[in-house]
């Protein structure tokens, strides 16, 4: 009898030990670490994965975008336009602070800046090209709430489209909740609330929707739903200029 | 288990989202990539010319035709796009198919801009055979080392062109550091009457090749093509992003021996060769109300100087007085095509302002485009407005104004105004 008592007892330590491991781990973390957990319990640090993105507008017309995109390492990311059919073939790329834009019928890349669009609406370049946080930004502790924390994520560089992202982050899982995305001005520039966390498979849990708004563009809506995630390997090659007019061709 | 995985791969490729009353969802298995695929585009454009009843190049393409003050002319164009894959082969297949009317002619006309065979073992390493269409260069309205390409329209960047038939490669590596990334393009151009043969002097194998360079975060090439169908010549460009909202641009080409059919004031022709530079500056910049500027400044080493232009069209005036079968007025025809080319004198400025998204409107750009000839101060300004609001439908309306007096290079072009109408619809 005392020793099933014994292993009930171990197994509801052991039971809460795991249910407190995640604030556990973000008591033992700093700031910076916590970001970069956050970054890979949002994507694997190499990955490929198929995006729609929605934007509505305040009559309810939608136009909506398909894109296949592929990240390697700290500063490499390549998308591909699949669909609507007026974009289909478009690639962007970005190495580190460069991005380009390839459009089949100019024909060769152009550069760039992170806070152009090239879909229109509320996401720009930098929404699309996103690489990790923490290569981008350095975190600090803001606000510890029961079952948040805020982070305040300062730019590293003048390059960063964003001078400042004020991040709620869920302590359970270490999954952002809401962006807040500031200009040096301190002008809020656009929020982002992430939504409707999913297993996507290969150990990738993660929120499936972002949906963003702006006081830029008041009564406007861009949704980014996101599926098929999973972690891969490229060569490097994969993400030169030289290779954006066959970025289809790294899709199995 | 296996079921559970196929399963759980299932949910991964497929999500459905409510927003607001709207249900969205998403299936990336609709995605999948195809052996085959069809794509293109219908263009259908009306065009309204004032014609310039003064100006030279009217009283040359309308000699001998009722006199006319305008020119209306529809234009349908369809662009189909496919592509066939094998392993590491891949099949590119672009077509051009064109039918222009107006009230004088009628003419249609169909071509492969592009067919090309690729073999592409590894993202570092692609063989192509074929017509394709290089782009070198990094300006936006004029490339000078677009050595190895059909010229571009400064009126419209943007639009495709027809390829060359070519042999090509592309090796391509990536490094960490300094050099991000290196790759060098080699490639045979072969000229005679089956083969480019508009590319210039037939019966050569041309060889051509660009290196490109990422280096501390700024894009250069280097370009070279031998002496052979054209003269040698060789140039270089570099683009480089000064911030996240600033792109600075140049361009600098060197043709060992161009010729130039040169006039005195009094109509005197000379042929004369010789070696020529031409360079480009340019920048875009965002600002913070999204406004886009693109400014480049094109200096054109094969151009004429203002008073040669001047006497050209001074030329024209007396060829058209001496009648259309005399000796001086088959000289002008003669010279015509080197006159009329685009962009014909030394200095040309462009500027390009487009405003995204004006008061809110989503998927609305007005631009105004403007090209000055600094050396005779005329001018073409183009207003423009585009709708890409509907998926897989763009619309366009412009304005072209040219303006500058008489002698000078927009003051002497065949249109005074024009206005477009454009719809594209994409399949």
């Amino acid at each position: 009898m005392s020793r099933k008592r014994t292993t009930m007892a171990s197994l509801l330590v052991a039971l809460l030990f795991l249910a407190l491991s995640p604030l556990c781990l973000a008591a033992g973390l700093d700031a910076q670490d916590l970001l970069r957990k956050v970054d890979r319990n949002l994507e694997p640090e190499s990955y490929e994965m198929y995006r729609k993105l929605i934007n509505v507008e305040p009559s309810g017309a939608k136009k909506e975008f398909v894109l296949y995109s592929v990240k390697k390492g700290n500063d490499k990311v390549v998308a591909l336009f699949l669909e609507p059919a007026s974009d289909k073939g478009r690639s962007t790329l970005r190495l580190g602070d460069n991005m380009w834009l390839y459009i089949p019928n100019v024909g060769k890349p152009v550069r760039i800046t992170s806070l152009q669009s090239v879909i229109g609406g509320v996401f720009n370049n930098a929404d699309i090209l996103r690489i990790d946080y923490a290569a981008e930004y350095v975190a600090s502790i803001e606000e510890e709430h029961k079952d948040t924390l805020v982070l305040m994520l300062k730019a590293k560089t003048g390059e960063v489209a964003y001078d400042r992202l004020k991040m709620w982050v869920e302590r359970k899982v270490l999954l952002p909740v809401k962006i807040e995305a500031y200009a040096a001005s301190g002008l809020l520039i656009k929020t982002l609330h992430f939504k409707d966390i999913k297993d996507f498979g290969g150990g990738i849990r993660r929120p499936a929707v972002i949906e963003t708004d702006s006081p830029l563009y008041k009564g406007y809506v861009s949704i980014m739903l996101y599926a098929g995630i999973k972690a891969r390997q490229f060569p490097d090659e994969a993400f030169t200029l030289t290779n954006m007019h066959r970025v289809e061709e790294l899709r199995k | 288990m296996r079921r559970f995985a196929a399963c759980l791969a299932a949910i991964a490729a497929f999500g459905t989202y409510a927003y607001g009353a709207e249900s969205y969802t998403f299936d990336a298995s609709q995605f999948e990539k195809k052996p085959f695929e069809l794509g293109g585009y219908l263009e259908l454009k009306g065009d309204h010319f004032a014609l310039n009843r003064g100006a030279a190049f009217y009283q040359l393409n309308f000699a001998g035709i009722a006199p006319r003050e305008t020119l209306d002319r529809s234009t349908a164009t369809l662009k189909l796009t496919g592509k066939a894959r094998a392993g590491d082969w891949l099949l590119t297949a672009r077509s051009h198919s064109e039918s222009v009317h107006d009230q004088l002619a009628h003419a249609s006309e169909s071509r492969f801009d592009e067919l090309v065979a690729s073999w592409k073992p590894t993202p570092g390493f692609t063989l192509d055979a074929g017509k394709t269409v290089l782009k070198w260069g990094k300006g936006y309205a004029w490339n000078p080392v677009g050595f190895v390409e059909r010229m571009k329209d400064p009126n419209d960047p943007e639009l495709a062109r027809e390829g060359f038939t070519v042999l090509a490669a592309d090796i391509v590596r990536s490094f960490a550091g300094a050099l991000r990334t290196l790759a060098f393009t080699p490639l045979l151009l072969p000229v005679n009457s089956d083969v480019n043969d508009d590319y210039g002097r037939h019966g050569h194998l041309n060889v051509a090749a660009k290196l490109y360079l990422l280096y501390r975060d700024t894009d250069i090439d280097f370009y070279f093509l031998n002496h052979g169908s054209r003269s040698r010549r060789f140039g270089m460009d570099f683009s480089r992003n000064i911030g996240t909202n600033f792109e600075v641009h140049g361009e600098w080409a060197r043709i060992e021996a161009q010729e130039f059919a040169l006039l005195d004031t009094a109509g005197a022709l000379t042929r004369r060769t010789q070696a020529a530079t031409s360079w480009l500056l340019g920048l875009r910049y965002l600002s913070e109300r999204e406004t886009t500027y693109i400014v480049e400044y094109y200096r054109n080493g094969a151009g004429f100087s203002a008073d040669q232009y001047r006497a050209f069209t001074a030329l024209v005036q007396r060829a058209l007085q001496a009648g259309t079968q005399s000796p001086l007025y088959q000289r002008v025809q003669t010279l015509a095509p080197s006159y009329g080319r685009q962009n014909p004198l030394r200095d040309y400025l462009y500027l390009r302002v487009s405003q995204k998204e004006p008061c809110d409107i989503l998927y609305v750009t007005p631009s105004l485009t403007a090209m000055v000839n600094v050396d005779d101060k005329s001018y073409s300004i183009s207003p423009e407005i585009l709708y890409t609001g509907r998926n897989n439908l763009e619309l366009r309306a412009r304005a072209v104004f040219l303006g500058g007096g008489r002698g000078t290079d927009f003051g002497e072009k065949q249109n005074e105004r024009r206005v477009e109408l454009l719809a594209r619809i994409y399949f």
